[in-house]
């Protein structure tokens, strides 16, 4: 008995030396982004378009020198966007390796974590996660979005929504989920400001099917924009074709994660003239202030949704956070990480966003207003870059 | 100020249309559970993979949607019959509790192969019923729902002729009623379990296509069977006709609490319902008393 316990500490022993030992060796010249991604589940759709964002953005990096003489070495691991899975990856990538950035796959974790960031103070965190919640540089000091929070996102629409309608009635319809209710609050006092009149405010049950009630009284609000978050796809379809065949005249509008060009474009023809807020280009803009849309397109031929530009947007942030920490000689602590990544002012992304973007807090507050256009299949741009100040 | 009574109307109208939903869904949790005494905790699941059978069929096969719905409540059946026949009957004589656990596994199961098969992003049934808005009276329904409703108040009208006029409804009654009996009356005892299942299946299959015609398909979907569960313990588990007034109870009341309180409100009067029927009535409004409890 002694023996083969000895015999298997001995093994055990023997594997952690041999595999401590690459990543020890290489620990010095390298910069590694861990990420608990959810790669299974029912977030997988936007987990692989992750996960490929960054492998891309790391491996096109590598490809070119690497950073200052460090590679880029990509650790993922499977979260099946559960909390308890995604801490349980955290643990084990961040024992393992010396991380210098972290890609976390919800707001839960984002905020479950955040208390072992500020602990190890040697690695910056974004994410999956657009929850206003995390736009508090005190709170969660080690943490950014790569994009506009939802209330962010919010006030560009309404933004957008005040200049095309002054004094427009808008609707807010959101799911009864942490994510649904995010935004409601905090934009109502947007919309009073930019002298919208929000006429209702609709919640819907979490996984609800039959939206009939909600529409019943959306119908009477008689608004003349409708914005939807806290969905990906259902119940938005049956809402607008209810709408249309009550010849209710209103502008559907969406939040990120409606507004994917596949996730619009099953919405059939119910998708025609969805408009919605995208803080970044798609994968198909080929305008010329766009190069880096043309290189991914040279590595992946077929669509990439807007997760794999998120992911990849990420990556550049984080390698330009570890550049600018490394080309002034300090060392790669959370705290100069952050400071680094809050130093990036008129940042060109190479098009990934249509405008140079600065970080100030922990968030981009930048997105464009799309339209869908179901017979090219496309979204379309509907206005400017907005920046909110 | 005047009392919306269109508003009113409408909303009775959406509730009813939900309701009869959950009565169809509710249908065949009872039958299972009447023939075979399994909770079955699938039955959300169930109805997912007929939803995604027929888009499968649908949109990788090319098929037009009715031959597509056809094919997949058929197949539906005969996985239910599997189902029944690989993870079910060798649980025969187990502890209620292991049965149980077993649905619970199979559920996750299903979706998993849905996950698999389908990825689990989000997408549409093709759009397959009439989209003419109906008027009752100058109250507006959704079509979506009011065709909804016709099918489920037509199948269960079947369902329930079928119970009482064929021979398999009554032998699947009979073994319901006293396991032991039906055997010695020569009565195919575990043929009627395979047949419960299959039907079963289909109904829920049948259901899955409404549910996702109305508010799409994903691998989540199954969740639609959690507030089934509530109905079926309403009404009592064993009882059909539990089933179809529990589901319009519940469907009209949800509705009435979403229109007049609020989306939040919707849940929580779903579970009052739950709590003061169950202690009031722990049997259900319409079940036998004698119901093992788990």
């Amino acid at each position: 008995m002694r023996r083969t316990v000895l015999k298997s500490l001995l093994a055990t022993a023997v594997l952690a030396a041999t595999a401590g030992l690459p990543a020890a060796q290489a620990a010095d010249k390298e910069i590694v982004i861990g990420g608990s991604i959810p790669m299974s589940g029912v977030f997988a759709f936007a987990g692989i378009g992750i996960h490929a964002g960054i492998q891309d953005y790391v491996k096109m990096t590598n490809d070119a020198g690497g950073i200052e003489g460090h590679m880029l070495r990509y650790v993922p691991e499977d979260s099946a966007y559960k909390v308890d899975q995604s801490v349980a990856a955290f643990k084990k990538i961040t024992s393992q390796n010396k991380v210098n950035f972290y890609y976390g796959d919800s707001t839960a974790f984002s905020k479950t974590i955040n208390p072992e960031l500020d602990r190890a103070g040697s690695m910056i965190m974004s994410g999956a996660s657009f929850a206003t919640e995390l736009n508090d540089p005190q709170k969660f000091p080690y943490q950014f979005i790569a994009g506009p929070d939802y209330t962010q996102q919010f006030g560009i629409l309404l933004r957008y929504i005040a200049q095309q309608k002054p004094g427009a009635k808008v609707a807010f319809v959101y799911s009864d989920t942490e994510f649904g209710r995010d935004p409601i609050e905090s934009s109502r006092g947007v919309a009073k400001e930019l002298g919208l009149n929000v006429a209702i405010e609709i919640m819907t049950p979490p996984g609800a099917v039959d939206v009939s009630t909600e529409m019943a009284k959306l119908r009477r609000a008689r608004a003349d924009y409708t914005i939807f978050h806290g969905y990906i796809l259902g119940p938005i379809p049956e809402f607008i074709s209810q709408s249309r065949q009550l010849g209710l005249q209103t502008q559907f509008m969406g939040t990120f994660w409606t507004m994917d060009n596949s996730t619009v474009m099953q919405m059939g023809e119910a998708a025609e003239g969805f408009m919605g807020v995208m803080p970044y280009n798609y994968y198909y803009d080929d305008s010329a202030s766009a190069p880096m849309l043309e290189k991914i397109r040279s590595m992946r031929t077929e669509y990439q949704n807007v997760p794999y530009i998120q992911g990849f947007l990420s990556a550049m942030l984080y390698a330009e956070s570890a550049r600018r920490t490394l080309a002034a000689g300090q060392e790669m602590s959370a705290a100069n990480l952050k400071a680094a990544l809050n130093s990036i002012e008129n940042f060109d992304t190479g098009g990934l966003i249509g405008v140079p973007i600065s970080i100030r807090g922990n968030t981009i507050p930048v997105g464009r207003i799309y339209r869908a256009d179901v017979q090219a299949k496309r979204m379309v741009p509907a206005s400017d870059w907005i920046v909110l100040e | 100020m005047d009392f919306d009574w269109l508003f009113l109307t409408e909303i009775v109208f959406a509730g009813l249309g939900a309701g009869g939903l959950y009565a169809l869904t509710g249908l065949a949790f009872v039958m299972i559970y009447k023939a075979t005494r399994v909770v079955n905790l699938a039955i959300g699941e169930m109805l997912m993979i007929g939803a995604y059978l027929c888009f499968g069929l649908a949109t990788a096969m090319n098929l037009p949607m009715w031959l597509a719905i056809l094919v997949a409540v058929i197949g539906s059946g005969m996985a239910g019959a599997l189902l029944e026949r690989v993870a079910i009957r060798p649980m025969l004589g187990e502890s209620p509790i292991s049965v149980f656990m077993v649905t619970v596994g199979l559920a996750s199961i299903l979706v998993g192969v849905v996950e698999l098969i389908w990825t689990s992003e989000p997408r549409r049934l093709p759009e397959f019923m009439p989209s003419a808005p109906v008027m009752i009276g100058e109250a507006f329904v959704p079509p979506k729902v009011f065709y909804g409703f016709l099918v489920a108040a037509t199948l269960i009208a079947v369902a329930l002729a079928v119970f009482r006029f064929w021979r398999g409804g009554v032998a699947l009654r009979a073994t319901a009623s006293d396991q032991q009996a039906a055997y010695s009356m020569g009565i195919n005892v575990p043929r009627v379990f395979s047949l419960s299942w299959t039907v079963a299946a289909m109904i829920a299959a049948i259901a899955g296509v409404i549910v996702g015609a109305v508010g799409g398909i994903s691998s989540t979907m199954g969740v639609f069977g959690l507030s089934v569960l509530v109905v079926v313990i309403v009404g009592g588990l064993d009882s059909v006709l539990g089933a179809l007034v529990a589901g319009l109870l519940i469907g009209v009341v949800e509705s009435l609490a979403g229109g007049f309180l609020g989306g939040e409100y919707k849940l929580l009067a779903t579970f009052m319902i739950l709590i003061v029927v169950l202690l009031v009535r722990p049997y259900g409004l319409f079940g036998t008393h004698e119901i093992e409890r788990l």
